[in-house]
């Protein structure tokens, strides 16, 4: 399967899990069972247990508000009857069950790439030149940032303004980490910019690199996006 | 239009997106603080006001796909909700750019454009991001701003409007924290580093 083939059925799931009732639900769900099982295989425990972990705490703050609070469902309140608990508990399962879906989705089809490298991967896209440099350039950035934090947390420990623990001193010179961060991150670009790439070649060195996307969706990719399409039309369709 | 140090400062700016947004994220605070690297992109090109939009749009853009990716899998459904940003702070926030490099600062001019900036960007964020909250999310996406939604909604207050309200009250706070933090950070910015972006003549006299 292709990345660029891959994007595209997750494009379409995710249309057919977001426009469809109950059924085009299941439709897409199914679909990403299936993608899950035979595309990305044993990873799909973890992609599995990921989403479980992102919507797990927003379906608890879901039931919270709707069944906990406001004690009926939206279609409940428009028609202006009394409600029920029952209906809201309805009415959370629908949209939480709908976003788990999608949180899987992104997850399994991630997952299914994950024996490559992040520029591998970006290589393969069928996508502008120009938009692969910004996002391969922007990932290496936030590693930058990271180190920078690392950095200027040590540095302000080490000066005394700022501790390793909670602290009043933390509150207050708070501003100052944020500030530094900025400022070592400014100025490793600007190094880099001035001296490393050019003496490197880094940015001419790039494109070639990056010039290697998949013009052509393989079969498979046609099979999955096929499938995606048909949840999506019983979706539509409903 | 992209030169090449144009382009570090959009991926800078996006990184800076995806660093702040995801902790902040990631320890769930009442605010987002995701959109603190657009806005300091509009002030580093506002210069330019066109490119200014462009550069700001690809660095949201780019931060919400990585971060939807890596972190927060919600991210993307706010893409209109990135255009907004880019558009006022490209066409309105940026005017505010002098003032808030100004040496020595206008303590009463730049809290006062930094409140009307942010709440500028808030309202205009809390509009387009309304339908999405209520339609995708069912008014509730995790953060305390859904308390609200809760409590307008238990009073009679329909879906649509009740998210929309919850939004008018939070994003304004969000946004003009963001943009206080940006305007900072955009003050503490080298000059050198500011003309390179904006391929200009560095000015030795103002920033850091």
């Amino acid at each position: 399967m292709t990345p660029n083939g891959a994007a595209a059925f997750a494009l379409v799931a995710v249309l057919a899990a977001i426009l469809g009732d109950a059924v085009g639900l299941a439709a897409a769900g199914l679909i990403v069972a299936a993608f899950a099982a035979i595309e990305t295989g044993a990873r799909s425990w973890a992609a599995l247990r990921r989403a479980v972990l992102v919507m797990l705490p927003l379906a608890a703050f879901m039931l919270v508000i709707w069944a906990g609070i406001v004690g009926r469902s939206p279609s409940e309140i428009a028609a202006g009857v009394p409600g029920s608990r029952t209906a809201a508990l309805a009415y959370v399962a629908g949209v939480a069950a709908r976003l788990f879906v999608v949180v899987l989705l992104v997850q399994v089809v991630t997952l299914r790439f994950a024996e490559g490298t992040p520029f591998g991967l970006i290589r393969r896209l069928y996508l502008p030149l120009g938009a692969k440099r910004v996002v391969v350039v922007t990932l290496s950035l936030i590693e930058t940032l990271r180190q920078s934090i690392d950095r200027a947390h040590t540095a302000l420990i080490a000066g005394g303004i700022v501790t390793r623990t909670l602290s009043l001193r933390n509150a207050a010179n708070g501003w100052l980490l944020i500030q530094t961060v900025w400022l070592t991150a400014i100025t490793t670009v600007t190094a880099r910019l001035r001296d490393k790439w050019p003496v490197e070649s880094t940015l001419a060195l790039l494109d070639p690199a990056l010039d290697g996307a998949e013009r052509r969706l393989a079969v498979r990719d046609m099979v999955w996006i096929g499938l995606a399409l048909a949840a999506l039309v019983i979706a539509a369709a409903r | 239009m992209l030169t090449t140090p144009r382009l570090i400062a959009i991926a800078l700016c996006a990184a800076l997106n995806v660093a702040v947004g995801s902790a902040v994220y990631l320890v769930k605070l009442p605010v987002y603080l995701d959109s603190i690297g657009a806005i300091l992109c509009a002030l580093l090109l506002a210069s330019h006001r066109r490119v200014a939009f462009v550069c700001t749009l690809i660095s949201a853009l780019t931060s919400t796909l990585v971060t939807g990716v890596l972190i927060n899998p919600f991210l993307p459904w706010f893409v209109g909700t990135d255009l907004t940003i880019a558009l006022v702070s490209a066409f309105v926030t940026s005017r505010g750019a002098d003032t808030f490099r100004a040496r020595p600062m206008e303590p009463y001019r730049f809290g006062g454009l930094v409140l009307l900036y942010g709440i500028l960007t808030g309202i205009a964020a809390a509009i387009v991001s309304a339908p999405v909250v209520a339609f995708v999310f069912g008014g509730v996406t995790g953060s305390g701003t859904a308390l609200i939604v809760g409590v307008l909604l238990k009073s009679g207050e329909q879906l649509f409007r009740a998210t929309l309200t919850s939004g008018l009250v939070a994003d304004p706070i969000d946004k003009t924290l963001q943009v206080l933090i940006a305007a900072l950070l955009f003050r503490a910015t080298p000059s050198d580093f500011v003309a390179m972006v904006r391929g200009t003549p560095a000015r030795g006299a103002t920033g850091a």
